[in-house]
C-alpha cells in the first residue's frame, strides 16, 4: 500500500516545524497596581510555557458550579481572592486584599483592598465586585457550594462597602473557619456578570461552551487567564498582564508566559505523559515512583517525596441500631452486639499488620494511621493519639474480656456461640484498596474470623452506606486536610458521612455526645491554642473509641523537570503552590 | 419520492421512543446516580444535596422524569449536561466535528483502498493480488478494533512516527494554519488506519463477491463482444452493478463507525463523542446519554434513507413511492 510514504514526508515536516522556537511572546506592559504586592523570593527571568497533565475535564470554569477539584484547580488559576491559603505554612496570607483587621467582637472583619488593581480586561477591581460575588452566592435562584460554607447555622454573613477599597464582612456568631473560607471564595466581575445575575442565567455563564468561544469573557484577576480551551485536548492560559504581583525589580509576575495543560483520559495517562517527559510536573503515586523515578536522568526531572498524603484510609463496622421499613434490622441483633463494643473494635485494630500493609501494598511508601488526620495536616494533626500496634495476642485477650471463645472448630464464636463472620465492603476502581481489604481478611483468619470480600461498584457502595444501610463493614478512605471545620460531616453524630451511623438525633453514646460538643465549640473561637486543644481531643476518641478502625497513609510524591526554579512543593493540594514565582533558565523544553 | 422519504422518517418516532424509553429504565435501575460522588465528599452539605436533587429531577420516579424529559423534546429541547451546565444539543455539537471528521477519513480509507482492490482481485480470481488481499483482509478481519488501537498507541509510543492520541499537538495554538492542518493529519492518520482497516477488508470481501458474480452474467459478455475494452467493462459495466449491495449497507457502516469510534476514541485519547458519551455514561449525565443514543439512532436511520436513495440513484432499476 502506498501508505509508509505519506507518513514519512509528513514526520519530516512536522518535525521541521515542532523544532522551531517557542512563539516569540511580547507581552503587554501596563503600570503596576499602586498596591502591588512585591514577591519575596528568588528574581527570575520572564518567559517560557509551563506544561502539565490532568486526568479529567473541567466541567465548568464558574465557580459557583464548580463542585469538583478538577475544576475548582483551574478557577484558582484566573480567579483570585480576598485571602490566600498558604498551602505551604498552613496560614493565611493577603490576597486581593492587602490586610485586614478583626474587631475585638471576633465577629467583624473589615477588608482593606489593593487600590489599583485591574481585572484582565482592564476595568478596576473595587468593593462592588465583592459585594457583587457575595450577593450572587446567596441568591436562592442560585444554588451554589459556597453559600453553605459562607453561613453559619443557616444564616447569611453580613456584607457592607465602606468605600470603594474597603468592605466589612460580619458572621452572625464568632466563626472560626471564617478566614480560610473566605480565601477560597474567587470573586467576580460585577461588570461583566451582572447581566446574567439580573436574567438569572448566571450559573450558566462561564461554562465550557463560552470557555471554548470566548474565552476572554472569563476575566482574571489571578496570575493567569484564560487563552484557549479545547474540550478533551487542552487548556491554554497565559500570563494576565494585569496581575498585582511582580518581584523584587519590578517586573511583573508570572513568569511563565504560558500554562499548558493536556487533557488526558485517566491518572495512568497523565503518568504516562509524565515518565515520557511530555510534561513538567505530576502527582505520583507510591507505587510509580520506582519506575518513573528511572527516566529521570534521560528527560531532566527529579521526584520529591511530599510525605504522608492527607488520604485517610479505614474500616468500619455499621453500627446503626435502626431497621429498614419492613422492620428488617439493618444489622443482625447479635452482631450489632459485637459492632458496639469497643473491645472488639480494638481487638480488631490490634489484629491488623499495617507495618505489613505498608510494605506489601505500599511498597514502603507509606505509613501506619491511628487517627482521622495524617501528618499532612501540620497544623491540626495530633500525633498523641492511642495506637494500636500489631498484636494478635492482645487482640485475643481484647475478645477474650468481650466474651469471645475459639471453639472446636479453630473459629471465633460469641458468648451465644454464634460463629463471627462478617462481610466487609469496599469499591473495586480502587486497586490498593483491593489489595488491602485482602490483607485484612488474611490478618483476621489469625484470629479465627471469617472476613467475606464484597467489591462493589462505588455507587452501589455509597448508596448502601448512606441511604439502605444493609451493611456490616466497609472500607474506604476520606481526604483530610485543612481546617476541622471541614470534617463536621463526619465527627458530628448528625452528620451524612458519621458512617458508622450517620443522621443521629441524639448522640448514642456518650463519647459521640463530647464529639458533638467539642466540634461545635472548636467552630466558635478565633483562638488557635484552643481549637487546637479540642480537636486533638476529638483525634484522641476517634482513636479510642475506634469507629473508624484507621489502617495506613501513603506518602505522596510529585515530579517536576529540573529546570524550573523557585519551586514550592506543599505537603498537600496542588503540586507547586507558587506557580507565579516560577522561572527557568532554559526557554526550550 | 417525497413519501417514500417522510415515510421512512416517520418511522424514526417510535424507534427513538422505546430505544429513550429502555435507556431511561436501564439508568434508574443502575446503581447510584449522577449526585453519588457528590454524596461521598466530606465538606457538602446535605441542604445543598437535596437542592441539587430538586433541581435535576432525581427525587422523583422515573417514569415522572421520563415524561418531563419527552415533553421538553416536543419543544426540541434535549435537556442539559448536569457535569457541564451546557444544553445537551450544544455539548454535542462542540464534540461531533472531530467524531464526523474522523468516520469520513477512514470511510474514504476504506473505500478508496478496497474499491480498485476488490476489483482487480476479482478480475483474476486465485492470481497474486487476489490471494495477497485475501490474506490481508482475513488477517484485519480478525484483528479487534479495540486491540488494534491498542497496538498503535504502543507502536506510535515505541517510534516515535506518530503522537499517542490526540488530535492537535500541545502548541497547535502557535503554529501557522498550514502547519495546523498539517498537525492535525498527523493526529488523524493512526485513528483513520485503526477504524478503517475493519472497513477495508469487509468491502473488500463483499466487492470480490459481488464483483466475480457480475462477471459471470450475460450482459458482461456482450459489452466483451462489443469489443469493449476490459478496463472499460470491469469499471464501468461490472462495478456499478457489483456496488449496489454494498450501497444499501453504506447507512450500517457509517453508525458502525460511530460506535466503533466510542472504542476507539477511549482508547487513542481521541477528542470526540465517544469520550464525551462514554464520560457521561459513567458518571450518569441522563441527558447526555439520552441526547447521544438519539443521534445515534437518527444516524443509524438517516444513514440508511440515504444509502436507498443513493441506491435508486446508481440502479435505474430501483424506484419508490408507490
Amino acid at each position: 500500500m502506498a501508505q509508509p510514504v505519506f507518513p514519512i514526508a509528513l514526520c519530516a515536516l512536522l518535525l521541521l516545524s515542532a523544532c522551531s522556537p517557542p512563539p516569540k511572546v511580547s507581552r503587554q506592559t501596563h503600570p503596576l497596581p499602586a498596591g502591588v504586592d512585591i514577591a519575596r523570593s528568588e528574581i527570575g527571568r520572564s518567559g517560557g510555557v509551563f506544561i502539565d497533565s490532568s486526568p479529567g475535564e473541567p466541567s465548568t470554569f464558574n465557580p459557583l458550579v464548580s463542585e469538583d477539584a478538577t475544576s475548582g484547580g483551574f478557577i484558582g488559576l484566573f480567579l483570585d481572592s480576598l485571602v490566600h491559603n498558604n498551602a505551604v505554612t498552613q496560614e493565611v496570607e493577603p490576597g486581593l486584599a492587602a490586610r485586614w483587621d478583626i474587631a475585638p467582637d471576633n465577629r467583624t472583619f473589615t477588608f482593606h483592598l489593593r487600590p489599583g488593581v485591574l481585572w484582565s480586561d482592564g476595568h478596576p477591581f473595587s468593593a462592588d465586585d465583592v459585594l457583587f460575588t457575595f450577593q450572587a452566592i446567596y441568591d436562592p435562584r442560585f444554588p451554589n457550594r459556597a453559600a453553605f460554607d459562607l453561613s453559619v447555622d443557616g444564616q447569611k454573613f453580613k456584607v457592607e462597602k465602606i468605600d470603594d477599597l474597603t468592605v466589612r464582612l460580619t458572621t452572625p456568631q464568632i466563626y472560626a473557619p471564617f478566614l480560610e473560607t473566605v480565601g477560597g471564595v474567587g470573586l467576580l466581575p460585577k461588570h461583566e456578570l451582572e447581566p446574567a445575575f439580573r436574567d438569572g442565567t448566571l450559573l450558566k455563564s462561564w461554562n465550557v461552551s463560552v470557555a471554548q468561544k470566548e474565552p476572554q469573557r472569563l476575566l482574571a484577576t489571578g496570575a493567569f487567564r484564560l487563552r484557549s480551551y479545547q474540550p478533551a485536548e487542552r487548556i491554554v492560559f497565559e500570563a494576565n498582564p494585569h496581575y498585582w504581583r511582580a518581584d523584587a525589580q519590578g517586573v511583573r509576575l508570572p513568569y511563565v508566559d504560558f500554562l499548558v495543560t493536556k487533557l488526558v483520559k485517566d491518572a495512568n495517562a497523565s503518568t504516562l505523559a509524565f515518565a515520557t517527559g511530555q510534561t513538567d510536573a505530576e502527582g505520583l503515586s507510591p507505587d510509580n515512583v520506582a519506575w518513573i523515578d528511572r527516566y529521570a536522568s534521560r528527560y531532566g526531572f527529579s521526584v520529591f517525596n511530599r510525605g504522608p498524603s492527607p488520604n485517610t484510609g479505614f474500616i468500619w463496622f455499621n453500627q446503626n441500631p435502626g431497621h429498614d421499613t419492613a422492620g428488617k434490622p439493618f444489622v443482625t441483633p447479635y452482631k450489632l452486639a459485637w459492632f458496639t463494643d469497643r473491645r472488639f473494635r480494638q481487638a480488631i485494630s490490634h489484629g491488623i499488620d499495617r507495618q505489613g500493609l505498608v510494605r506489601g501494598v505500599l511498597f514502603g511508601r507509606g505509613q501506619p494511621l491511628w487517627g482521622p488526620e495524617t501528618p499532612a495536616n501540620k497544623k491540626w494533626y495530633n500525633p498523641n493519639v492511642t495506637q494500636y500496634p500489631y498484636d494478635p495476642a492482645r487482640s485475643r485477650a481484647l475478645l477474650a474480656e468481650a466474651g469471645f471463645q475459639i471453639g472446636p472448630d479453630q473459629k471465633l464464636h460469641d458468648r451465644q456461640g454464634n460463629l463471627v463472620e462478617f462481610t466487609l465492603n469496599s469499591n473495586q476502581e480502587n486497586q490498593l484498596r483491593v489489595n488491602m481489604a485482602t490483607a485484612f481478611k488474611e490478618n483476621m483468619r489469625d484470629l479465627g474470623i471469617t472476613v467475606n470480600l464484597s467489591f462493589l461498584d462505588f455507587g452501589t457502595l455509597v448508596g448502601k452506606i448512606q441511604d439502605s444501610y444493609d451493611y456490616e463493614a466497609g472500607m474506604l478512605g476520606l481526604t483530610g486536610g485543612g481546617d476541622p471545620a471541614g470534617g463536621i460531616s463526619v465527627f458530628s453524630s448528625k452528620g451524612r458521612l458519621h458512617q458508622w451511623y450517620p443522621n443521629q438525633k441524639t448522640p448514642a453514646t456518650p463519647w459521640e455526645a463530647r464529639i458533638d460538643q467539642l466540634m461545635s465549640d472548636q467552630l466558635h473561637t478565633l483562638d488557635y491554642p484552643t481549637r487546637k486543644k479540642y480537636f486533638d481531643e476529638v483525634q484522641k476518641i476517634m482513636s479510642d473509641e475506634t469507629p473508624f478502625i484507621y489502617l495506613v497513609t501513603a506518602n505522596a510524591y510529585v515530579g517536576i523537570k529540573d529546570r524550573w526554579k523557585n519551586i514550592r512543593i506543599p505537603p498537600l493540594g496542588s503540586l507547586v503552590w507558587n506557580l507565579d514565582e516560577l522561572w527557568t533558565p532554559l526557554l526550550t523544553p | 419520492m417525497i413519501p417514500f422519504i417522510l415515510r421512512r422518517l416517520t418511522t424514526l418516532v417510535p424507534m427513538l421512543l422505546a430505544v429513550t424509553l429502555l435507556v431511561f429504565i436501564l439508568m434508574s435501575l443502575a446503581p447510584g446516580d449522577f449526585l453519588t460522588p457528590v454524596k461521598a465528599q466530606r465538606d457538602i452539605n446535605p441542604a445543598l444535596i437535596a437542592e441539587l436533587q430538586k433541581s435535576f429531577g432525581l427525587d422523583r420516579p422515573w417514569y415522572q422524569q421520563y415524561a418531563l424529559w419527552l415533553g421538553n423534546v416536543l419543544h426540541l429541547d434535549f435537556g442539559y449536561s448536569w457535569t457541564y451546565k451546557v444544553p445537551v444539543a450544544q455539548l454535542i455539537a462542540q464534540r461531533a466535528p472531530a467524531t464526523i471528521l474522523l468516520s469520513i477519513t477512514s470511510l474514504l480509507l476504506a473505500w478508496t483502498l478496497a474499491i480498485p482492490l476488490a476489483v482487480l482481485a476479482a478480475a483474476r480470481p486465485g492470481g497474486w493480488i487476489d490471494r495477497l488481499t485475501s490474506a490481508a483482509a482475513y488477517f484485519a478481519l480478525a484483528i479487534p478494533e479495540f486491540f488494534l488501537a491498542l497496538l498503535a498507541v504502543w507502536m506510535a509510543a515505541r517510534t516515535g512516527w506518530f503522537p499517542i492520541g490526540g488530535l492537535t499537538s500541545l502548541d497547535y495554538d502557535f503554529l501557522s494554519p498550514a502547519a495546523q492542518f498539517l498537525d492535525i493529519a498527523h493526529h488523524l492518520i493512526l485513528p483513520t488506519l485503526v477504524l478503517g482497516l475493519g472497513g477495508v477488508a469487509g468491502t473488500l470481501r463483499v466487492l470480490r463477491a459481488n464483483v466475480l458474480d457480475v462477471l459471470q452474467a450475460e450482459y458482461i459478455t456482450a459489452a466483451r463482444a462489443k469489443g469493449l475494452s476490459e478496463k472499460v467493462v470491469l469499471f464501468r459495466h461490472v462495478l456499478r452493478n457489483a456496488l449496489n449491495p454494498l450501497l444499501s449497507t453504506i447507512g450500517y457502516a457509517f453508525a458502525g463507525l460511530l460506535s466503533g469510534s466510542l472504542l476507539v476514541e477511549n482508547v487513542m485519547n481521541y477528542p470526540g463523542l465517544g469520550r464525551l458519551v462514554y464520560e457521561a455514561f459513567i458518571r450518569e449525565d441522563q441527558f447526555v446519554v439520552l441526547g447521544s443514543v438519539v443521534v445515534a439512532c437518527s444516524l443509524l436511520i438517516v444513514g440508511n434513507l440515504l444509502s436507498d436513495l443513493a441506491l435508486a440513484w446508481s440502479d435505474p432499476r430501483v424506484r419508490y413511492g408507490r
